[in-house]
Formats: C-alpha cells, sequence, structure tokens
C-alpha cells in the first residue's frame, strides 16, 4: 500500500522538495500560525490534519506562494527561498489541487491541463496534436482512459474535474502537490479512484500534502501526519505509530479545558418535524425533531448535506420530497420570506456573502429581515429602526460607533451578532445557526455560546450546524450526524464523544449501504 | 449526457458536430435561405445579389470579428458603429485633401487601435464596465464627428482610393479582406497564446490569473485589436459608395453585437468563434435581402434580428444550466 | 449620518449645477429668463420620467437599455390604435400605455425568470421593440392630432408646463418610494448583495419585475408626452435615449454596481446636463457638439465615483 520510502534518511533536508521552518503568521494583529516547522519528503503522503482554524489553510497558502511568512523560512532542495507569489511557487515544483477547482468551463479538457504552458510548433503555433496526444498520455498515467480530451469541462463530474487540476499539476513537472479537501465533494466511486492516483503519483515520488478529515483516507494513504492546532504545531508522527482515538484527541484536545454554558431549564413540545425531507439529492430523506429549549447538534463533514438542509428547511432550496410540520401542522416552506413568517430564522455560515450587506450600516441591515413590522403606512418608521438597533446593540455587546456605523467596519464577532440581531429581531420561534463562531476571537465565541443557551433556556428551539468537534459535543443537547446527505446517527447529550462522533462523521458510506 | 462525457469512443464527426453547433446551424439557415428564397424568386439568386450580399456586408462581418473577441473576453462595445463612421470620415477627408493614398488607408486604422487601447485601458484598469465607458465613447464620436463635419457629404474620392471597389479577378475586394481577415483571426485565436488567452480570461478571469496570464493587459490588448478590425472595416465601409455621409452608420452597433451572439459567441464570455459572427453576418444580409425579393417588408427586420438574439441568449442560458 | 454621507455626492453635485448655472447664465443672457427656464424643462420631462424608474433599475445592479425602443414602440402603437384602429383617442393612448408597461414586464420576466444578463436582455429588446415599431409603422408618421391632446406636451398649468408638473409628481412619488419605504429598502439591498437580500427574506425576483415593468410605465407615459409635444409619431422617436438617461442617472450619484444612488441625485445630473445642453447651444456650440461633453461627464463621473471607492476601501 505504501510506495517504497527510498529516501527514509533524508532528513539532512538535500533532497526535501519543500521544508518550512518555524514559520509565523498573523492577520490584523490575530496570529493563525504560530513557529510551525513542515517538511514533506519525495513520494510520501504527508497528511495535515486540524479543526477549521487551526491554521491548515494559512499554512498550505504560504506553501502555495499566496500569502508570505511574517517569520521563518521556506527551503526548497535545502535552499531558502522566497515566494512572491502563486508563480514562484509553480516554478520551485509546487502545485495545489484547489478546492473550487480552478478550470475554464467553456474550454476543452487537453487546454484546460495545458492553459499557460502550452506546447509549440516550430512556427510558434499552439501545437495541438503534440497538446493532445501529452494529455491522453498524462490522463492514462492517472488511469483515467475513459476521459475525453476534446470534451468541454463544463460537461464532467466534480471527480474529472479534479483529475485534470491534477493532471496540470503533472504537467508543470510538480514535485510537491497540494490537495486541499480533495474528497469533500467527491461521490464514493470517485473517492476509490482519488486514491488510486495519490498512490500512483507517489511512485513517482510526488509528494503530496492531503489536507482531509476523513480518517479511513488518512489511514489508507498516508505515510505521515502533522496535527495542528490554534495555529500551533501538536506533533508529526508515523501514521503507523498512531490510531484514530489519539489523532482526534490531538486535534480536539483543547475542547476539554473549554467550558459550555449549562442547560436551563427543560425541553418543551416539538416545535419543528422533518419526515423524509429530500432536495434532488444533496438531502437524502431527513426526518428530525427538534423540541423548544432544545439545541440539536448537526455534525458532519462540509458536504455531508447539513447546510443543504437548512436551506430547505429556510425555503431557499425547497423541499422536492416529504414533510415538513410546525406546531404539527404540515407547512409548505417555498421562500426565505415564507419561513421567516412561519418563525424560522437562519444565520447563515458565509456571514459576508449571505449574512450582510457590509457596505449598509448596523441599522439598515437590521432592519431588512423586519421591513414589514417597521413600516407605517407606506413608509419605513426610521426612528424605530434605529431605535431597534440600540436595542440590539445594548442587548449584544455589539461594539460599534453607533447604529449608523457600515458593519464592514466591524470585527467578526460583532459582524455575527448583527445577524443574529437582525433575525432575532423576527421573534423566531425556531433559530438555525450555521457555523454559529467560524471565524471569531474567543471571547465573542463564549457570548455567543452563552447566548444561545439563553435562547433556549427561553424557549426557542435551535438547530446549530457546526464543523468543530468541541462546539457540537459542547453546545448540543442531542446531536444528529449527517454522512452523504443522510442522518446517519443520533446521540444524546452522555453517549455523543468526541470520538464516537467523529468516527461516523468521517466514515465512508458506501451509497447502497447507507440506503 | 454523462454517458457521453465518459465515453472516449466520440467520432471525429460528433467532436466537429459539438464543437461548432452553432456555426453549422448558421451555415445550413444561409443554404436553406438561398435554397427556399431562390426557389420563390430566382433572381435573388442573380450574381448581382449575391455580390450585393457579400460584397456590401463585408464590413459588418470584419467589425464582427473584433466584437466577438470582445465578448469572447467577457466585455461589449457598443461605439462601434460610431467609430466606423469616423474612421470612413477620416479617410475620405484624407484622400480629397490630396494625402497619400496609403496614409488615407492607414491613418485612421491606428486612430482606431489608440482609440480602442484607450477604452480597454480604461476598462481593464479601472473596472468601469465596457457598457458605460463604450456609451460614453459612443456619444464622444458620434457628437464630434457631427459637430466637426456638420454632416457634410465627402465626394470626389480619388478611384484609386476606393479599395472596396476593386474587384480582382471579378470578385469585389471586400469579400477577399472578409475571408482572409477571418480566416487569420481564427488562426489567430486558435494558435495563438493571446488568442487563447481571450478565452481564458472571458471564461474565469480567476483561473486566467492562476495559469499565469494578465488579464489587463489582455484586456487591452483584445480592444485594441477590435480596434484594427473596426477600423479596416470603417476603410471598406468609407469606399464602398462613391459619397461619404460622414455621419455614424444607424444601429451598425447592434448588427454587428447581433453577428456575434447568433454566431455562437456567448454573451457570458469564454466561448465562441469568429467564423461563426463572420457567418451569421452573412446570414443577416441574406435575410435582409431575401425579405425584399419575397415582398415582405423590410422594416421587420430589426424585428427579426431581435427575437433572434433573444432566442440564441435564451438558448445559451439553458445549455449553461443544464450543464452545470 | 447615513443620510449625510448618502447626500455627499449630491451636495458636491448641487454646488457644481449651480456653477454651472452661473456661468452658462453669464455668457448668454437668454439662459436665465424664466421663458427658457421652463422650456428646457419641458425638453427635460421625457428624459426626467425614465431617468426616475432607472435609478431604480440601475440601482438594483442592473440596466435597461430598451427604454428608447419602448418610448418609440407605444408612440407608433398609439398612432395605430387611434388612426388604424379607428379607437377614440383617450382609449389608443390607454393601449399604448398598457403595451409599453407590458414591454418593460417582459424585460423583467425575461431577466427573472431565465436568469439573462439585464444588459443582454435589453439588448435583445431594444431591437425587438424597435423593430416592431419600424415593422408595423413602415416609417409612416401619424399626424392630425385633435388639439385637446397637445396640452399633455404643450399645455400649461399656472403658467407651468404640464409635463414639468408630471415630472415634479413623478420626483416626489419615486422619491419617497426609493428612499422612504420598505420596497425602497429592498431595491437598496438587492444591489448591494443580492444573495444577502434573499436570505433576509426579500422577494428579489418580484421586486426586480416590478422595477422593470415601471420602466417600461414611464417609458411610455414618456412616449404619450412626447408625441402631444411634437404633434407626430414616428418609429425612430427616442432612438438613444437610453444614452441620455443613463448619462443622467449615473451622473447623479447612483453607482452602476448596484446599492446606492438617489432620486435627488439623478435630477441634480438631468439639471446639470440640459443645463449644459441649453446653455452651450445658447453660447454658440452646435447641437451635436454637446453630445460630446455629455459623453465625456459620463465617463468621467464614473471614474472619479471609481476613485472614490477604491480609496474609501469598498
Amino acid at each position: 500500500m505504501r510506495s517504497g520510502t527510498e529516501d527514509d534518511s533524508a532528513s539532512q533536508g538535500e533532497s526535501l522538495p519543500i521544508e518550512l521552518r518555524g514559520v509565523s503568521k498573523s492577520f490584523a494583529g490575530i496570529t493563525v500560525l504560530s513557529k510551525v516547522s513542515f517538511d514533506m519528503r519525495p513520494g510520501e503522503v504527508h497528511a495535515l490534519m486540524g479543526e477549521n482554524g487551526a491554521g491548515k489553510s494559512t499554512l498550505i497558502k504560504i506553501m502555495a506562494g499566496l500569502h508570505q511568512p511574517d517569520e521563518g523560512e521556506i527551503l526548497v532542495n535545502g535552499k531558502p527561498i522566497k515566494f512572491a507569489s502563486p508563480k514562484d511557487a509553480h516554478a520551485a515544483g509546487i502545485a495545489t489541487v484547489h478546492q473550487e477547482l480552478l478550470l475554464f468551463p467553456e474550454l476543452t479538457v487537453a487546454e484546460n491541463i495545458f492553459l499557460g504552458q502550452t506546447p509549440k510548433t516550430s512556427l510558434g503555433a499552439i501545437d495541438w496534436q503534440t497538446m493532445r496526444r501529452r494529455a491522453r498520455e498524462l490522463l492514462d498515467s492517472l488511469d483515467s482512459h475513459d476521459m475525453d480530451i476534446d470534451q468541454k469541462v463544463s460537461a464532467l463530474s466534480v471527480g474529472n474535474r479534479q483529475r485534470i487540476e491534477i493532471a496540470r499539476a503533472l504537467a508543470q513537472d510538480a514535485r510537491v502537490l497540494i490537495m486541499d479537501e480533495p474528497t469533500a465533494a467527491l461521490a464514493e466511486a470517485d473517492v476509490q479512484r482519488l486514491m488510486a492516483i495519490v498512490r500512483n503519483l507517489c511512485a513517482r515520488g510526488v509528494a503530496i500534502v492531503y489536507v482531509s478529515h476523513r480518517m479511513p483516507e488518512i489511514f489508507a494513504l498516508a505515510h505521515r501526519v502533522t496535527v495542528l492546532r490554534d495555529g500551533k504545531h501538536v506533533a508529526t508522527k508515523l501514521v503507523s505509530e498512531v490510531d484514530e482515538t489519539q489523532l482526534v484527541s490531538m486535534m480536539v484536545g483543547r475542547s476539554i479545558d473549554r467550558l459550555y454554558p449549562p442547560k436551563q431549564g427543560e425541553d418543551g413540545d416539538i416545535i419543528l418535524e422533518l419526515q423524509s425531507v429530500s432536495y434532488r439529492n444533496v438531502v437524502r430523506g431527513i426526518s428530525l425533531k427538534l423540541r423548544r429549549g432544545e439545541i440539536l447538534g448537526l455534525a458532519g463533514l462540509v458536504g455531508s448535506g447539513r447546510t443543504e438542509t437548512a436551506l430547505t428547511i429556510f425555503g431557499i432550496t425547497p423541499a422536492t420530497e416529504g414533510k415538513i410540520l410546525i406546531d404539527g401542522k404540515p407547512v409548505a416552506i417555498e421562500s426565505p420570506e415564507a419561513a421567516r413568517d412561519l418563525g424560522i430564522a437562519y444565520v447563515p455560515e458565509d456571514r459576508g456573502h449571505q449574512g450582510l450587506i457590509r457596505t449598509q450600516t448596523i441599522e439598515d441591515n437590521i432592519a431588512l429581515a423586519n421591513l414589514k413590522r417597521l413600516t407605517r403606512g407606506f413608509l419605513v418608521d426610521v426612528a424605530r429602526v434605529t431605535a431597534e438597533a440600540r436595542g440590539a446593540i445594548a442587548r449584544f455587546g455589539i461594539r460599534a460607533r453607533g447604529p449608523e456605523q457600515p458593519v464592514r467596519q466591524l470585527s467578526g464577532g460583532n459582524q455575527q451578532k448583527v445577524v443574529l440581531g437582525k433575525w432575532l429581531a423576527t421573534n423566531p420561534r425556531i433559530l438555525i445557526m450555521d457555523e454559529p463562531t467560524r471565524g471569531i476571537d474567543v471571547g465573542a465565541k463564549a457570548e455567543i455560546h452563552l447566548l444561545m443557551r439563553k435562547l433556549a433556556g427561553e424557549g426557542m428551539a435551535i438547530l446549530m450546524i457546526s464543523s468543530e468537534l468541541p462546539e457540537v459535543l459542547g453546545m448540543s443537547d442531542r446531536v444528529l450526524v449527517m454522512n452523504s446527505g443522510r442522518i446517519v446517527a443520533t446521540f444524546g447529550k452522555p453517549d455523543a464523544t468526541a470520538e464516537a462522533v467523529g468516527t461516523v462523521m468521517t466514515k465512508s458510506y458506501n451509497k447502497e449501504q447507507a440506503a | 449526457m454523462m454517458a457521453i462525457a465518459a465515453s472516449p469512443g466520440r467520432t471525429n464527426l460528433q467532436r466537429f458536430l459539438s464543437g461548432y453547433g452553432q456555426e453549422i446551424v448558421v451555415l445550413l439557415s444561409i443554404v436553406a435561405l438561398f435554397v427556399v428564397v431562390g426557389a420563390i424568386n430566382p433572381r435573388f439568386l442573380s450574381n448581382t445579389n449575391i455580390n450585393s450580399i457579400f460584397a456590401g456586408n463585408a464590413y459588418i462581418a470584419i467589425a464582427a470579428i473584433g466584437m466577438s473577441m470582445i465578448i469572447i473576453a467577457g466585455h461589449i462595445d457598443v461605439s462601434v458603429g460610431a467609430l466606423i463612421g469616423v474612421i470612413a470620415t477620416i479617410a475620405g477627408t484624407l484622400a480629397v485633401n490630396g494625402y497619400p493614398i496609403w496614409m488615407a488607408w492607414t491613418v485612421p486604422i491606428l486612430f482606431a487601435v489608440a482609440v480602442n487601447a484607450g477604452v480597454g485601458a480604461l476598462v481593464a484598469y479601472t473596472r468601469i464596465p465596457s457598457i458605460v465607458v463604450t456609451l460614453g465613447m459612443l456619444s464622444i464620436l458620434k457628437g464630434g464627428l457631427i459637430s466637426i463635419t456638420a454632416g457634410k457629404w465627402i465626394t470626389n474620392m480619388p478611384p484609386e482610393f476606393m479599395i472596396a471597389q476593386m474587384r480582382p479577378f471579378g470578385i469585389p475586394s471586400a469579400v477577399y479582406f472578409m475571408v482572409a481577415l477571418t480566416i487569420i483571426a481564427a488562426l489567430f485565436m486558435r494558435y495563438t497564446d493571446f488568442g487563447r488567452a481571450i478565452y481564458a480570461v472571458g471564461g474565469n478571469i480567476e483561473a486566467a490569473r492562476a495559469a499565469g496570464i494578465n488579464p489587463e493587459r489582455t484586456v487591452v490588448g483584445v480592444f485594441a485589436l477590435h480596434g484594427l478590425f473596426a477600423g479596416i472595416a470603417g476603410i471598406l465601409f468609407a469606399t464602398q459608395l462613391q459619397v461619404i455621409q460622414s455621419t455614424v452608420p444607424p444601429n451598425l452597433e447592434l448588427t454587428v453585437i447581433t453577428a456575434s451572439v447568433i454566431g455562437g459567441v456567448s454573451i457570458l464570455g469564454g466561448t465562441g468563434t469568429v467564423i461563426g459572427s463572420t457567418l451569421a453576418a452573412i446570414l443577416f444580409a441574406c435575410i435582409g435581402s431575401a425579405l425584399i425579393f419575397l415582398n415582405v417588408s423590410a422594416y421587420w427586420l430589426r424585428a427579426v434580428l431581435g427575437l433572434m438574439i433573444l432566442a440564441t441568449v435564451l438558448a445559451d442560458m439553458a445549455r449553461r444550466r443544464r450543464a452545470t | 449620518m447615513t443620510a449625510a454621507r448618502l447626500l455627499r455626492h449630491e451636495t458636491i453635485l448641487a454646488v457644481l449645477t449651480i456653477i454651472a448655472l452661473a456661468v452658462l447664465a453669464s455668457m448668454s443672457d437668454k439662459f436665465f429668463t424664466p421663458e427658457n427656464l421652463l422650456n428646457q424643462g419641458r425638453l427635460m420631462a421625457e428624459v426626467g420620467l425614465v431617468a426616475l424608474a432607472m435609478t431604480f433599475v440601475i440601482v438594483t445592479g442592473g440596466i435597461d437599455l430598451s427604454v428608447g425602443s419602448i418610448l418609440g414602440l407605444t408612440a407608433i402603437l398609439l398612432g395605430v390604435f387611434w388612426k388604424n384602429l379607428g379607437l377614440p383617442l383617450p382609449a389608443a393612448i390607454l393601449l399604448a400605455v398598457i403595451c409599453g408597461t407590458f414591454a418593460g414586464w417582459i424585460n423583467g420576466f425575461i431577466i427573472t425568470r431565465f436568469n439573462v444578463p439585464p444588459l443582454i436582455a435589453t439588448l435583445a429588446t431594444l431591437a425587438l421593440y424597435r423593430g416592431l415599431a419600424e415593422g408595423i409603422s413602415e416609417a409612416r408618421s401619424v399626424r392630425g392630432y385633435p388639439e385637446w391632446f397637445f396640452f399633455f406636451g404643450q399645455g400649461e398649468i399656472l403658467g407651468v408646463p404640464f409635463q414639468l408638473w408630471l415630472l415634479g409628481i413623478a420626483v416626489v412619488i419615486s422619491g419617497v418610494i426609493l428612499g422612504l419605504t420598505p420596497f425602497g429598502r429592498a431595491t437598496y439591498a438587492i444591489g448591494a448583495n443580492e444573495t444577502a437580500a434573499r436570505f433576509s427574506g426579500i422577494r428579489v425576483n418580484s421586486t426586480k419585475l416590478w422595477i422593470y415593468t415601471a420602466a417600461g410605465f414611464c417609458s411610455a407615459l414618456a412616449a404619450v408626452i412626447f408625441v402631444s409635444r411634437v404633434t407626430t409619431t414616428r418609429s425612430d422617436m427616442g432612438t438613444g435615449l437610453e444614452l441620455d438617461v443613463i448619462t443622467g442617472v449615473v451622473l447623479g450619484g447612483t453607482s452602476i454596481f448596484g446599492g446606492r444612488g438617489t432620486i435627488i441625485g439623478t435630477v441634480l445630473g438631468l439639471v446639470l446636463i440640459q443645463a449644459l445642453k441649453n446653455g452651450l447651444a445658447l453660447s454658440g456650440v452646435k447641437g451635436d457638439g454637446t453630445i460630446v461633453v455629455i459623453g465625456l461627464v459620463l465617463i468621467g463621473a464614473i471614474l472619479v465615483g471609481a476613485l472614490f471607492d477604491r480609496n474609501r476601501g469598498g
């Protein structure tokens, strides 16, 4: 399974395709990486693990030349080097398979592989024959004999697009390939093919930085694993020396010493019920019950269908099948407006894009979901809009100059409080919070957790989606785990341990098996 | 859909059909139009008429080549009609006032390249949408032209200046220009890095940047090239009649944009060919001419154009929605 | 404070307009006379009506290039309904205005239902509506309207042209809607961040549909006034109107990227343009020379706006 590691003795650094020594990076005063060292050996798969916010993506962006470290040095083949731009990283043989797949949908497979470095004829014209032949060879070498090199990329599946990006890296003679959550959006069959390709690349001496949360993949593929936590290097180990439990506790170790506010009061009646709700093939037959006063945690990896379920409840992508009941009565939720009028609020995961109008003021943002209530006759009652915003600022402790400050000037935590203020002003009975504390500093995080508990104590039903295991475990009264669009496990508070939830989350479910 | 995508066993014919679908549709429409209208009114197929269809509209096809490049790069230019009017007037004025003929031909073209490179720089570096910049250009060029010339007609141009009226081997030279420029542009778009960069920038500007392309320089370049084609189109336009009216040809920009779009250039950028736009320009000329020969009022021509753009755009949107 | 921020551009523009008026008045003693000013107001009314609706369109981040064609089509239909179909003139007017409004609705429908970029959708309908006007009229003009009809374009109430009253009322109504109602808030929200607006329960598509329909309605009203003013209908009426309208709106501080703009700004923009046109004409610049100035002013205004935006880091 593991390809020949001919250079176990490569610790002298001479032939290391990339090595980072004591790298630090901070953004706007917040340290995201602190003295992290990391190195790659030829032909190895080096897994990079850690929770969201642990510093993984900053680390790979530094290797890809997108960020420059504040401190520390980068060495390629033992020589110090500076990457001023992604171009420099390319030249040093480092390529990235992006999560968002940077391809040209209207161009062919062959051209997507070679664009920017196309083979030329002696006359200097693009040599399409050679390009197509080499594209064919590259794809064949990745065991993708079935991919048509003349097909437009727009017609291809995500798995195929990813193979094109890999082929593109090979065409650049990459010695280090960074793969950022490569299986997040893949179907099971594609995951298997990807793993075969990764092994194949290792055998050719390409070093692969493999960022993933999925344990089975890590244990099947990786030689070494590095765990980051809170921007610090926790450990680098041979995979053969660790087991799953150890990895999980290395990643989430901090959770033990963090205090989450205790539950207040008892659960009330069932307020929201989903009966085998589906949306296309992203949300598959979800059934759940949510009670007043309860915080229900929805765990799962990115792409497991958590957010998609929330979007269906909130009417952005109305359910294509199944029933939604509120207070036991079936309801049709065809738009966010309908959801709001039924007392559902949704604090979305992407604050800047979905949650807020960044150029507008705090009061404008808070008014937006409450226009009907804040209107007298035909006109918006500006005094009430301001009063409402002042109320929210006081209630949630939003640190701002006043209701007229544009929200783009606020910190992440305060922006999140504005979103919360907007939605709580609608007097919801059901609050869906998608990644409620993503990108927020520790203090604001605790404040939001406290607020959630308080709301639940007052009878609010909260559905919380989070990628941070400690948050899910610490905040939820019950935990549902999603995987491949389905709910695959339910845990009560006592049974919900990091190991148990983490295992179900990261398990590769065979489609048939789950069905 | 996926079954085809996964199968490498497609024949060259299928590949060709899927790559050039819109071009083939346009070509077949032209053929069908000739057959049907010719059957109803044989005079439609007369030499004179065919000559006037091709030669009389060659400048539109040539302007549409440049416009296609602009749209493929993800931009638009609504000032091209005014630019052609200005070029024709400059060329005619130079020719009448005794400047050497080669200057009367090249100076206006250089002017067009310079003007459009400026427009391109504004669009690329200030991020003002091309529609706004070119709307402004439209009024500057149009107003400037009319206020300077007061709409005076230019006549008595030297015969050797009238390049569009020359007929080597009995075929109007405008047709040679149209064919040659279409082929050159098609080869350029297919076989040069710059040509492919135009597709890349229009298709996914971030991916283009990641592939080492400079999107800003590409946009300036493509506007300059568009100026070159508009310049040549302007010279042909100036020399095809004995008189230059010193006004902006009405709605020319719309006809040119329509030719590009119907020729298969997606208005969202990133795809299309210049062969398609030339064929579409010919198709329009045929439709305009056919309306006359079928005794349908030519006044409906523009309504037909509008419907055709709408249908093409809706089909494009539907195709993209299916693909994602 | 919000208002102050929004009005900053308008303040600059107001000062600019006053300076322009002063300079123009000093250049020609015919400029600052009541007759001239009222007459200029009369000429401004058609562009002004359409510009009010266009402000909403551009604030949502869209654009409508077909307004001039809708004007032409409505004018032609008015003539055809009255002369060729023999409808009573009031009925013909009403029907034509309904048709023009419907044309605007079609724009909105294509844009919201099929996700066609507004630029392209209205470019297509620009050709389509103008083509229909040409096809229906076959370049024949309609004349001989009864005397009472000319009131809309030539009449006066209390010494002020009828269409100026209409424009004034429209300015107040649209200003109130954009500035003070939930609909106006939705319009700004859509232009600033359509996704966030949708996620806040704003009815994005129906708001846009209303706005494009209103643009059709305003263009149709402008057509009636236009026909009444020049006493004849021709299919080329309103050609190039979109340019004047967009220039006025953008000059008035409405961001072409959406999310920002006011009715007051649009009115100031229109006044400035009309004053420039008239003033330059009075001081001997030929009619078309003024178009050059408008083009330069348009590009200049956006350039300055873009630089402002960059400096604010927005």
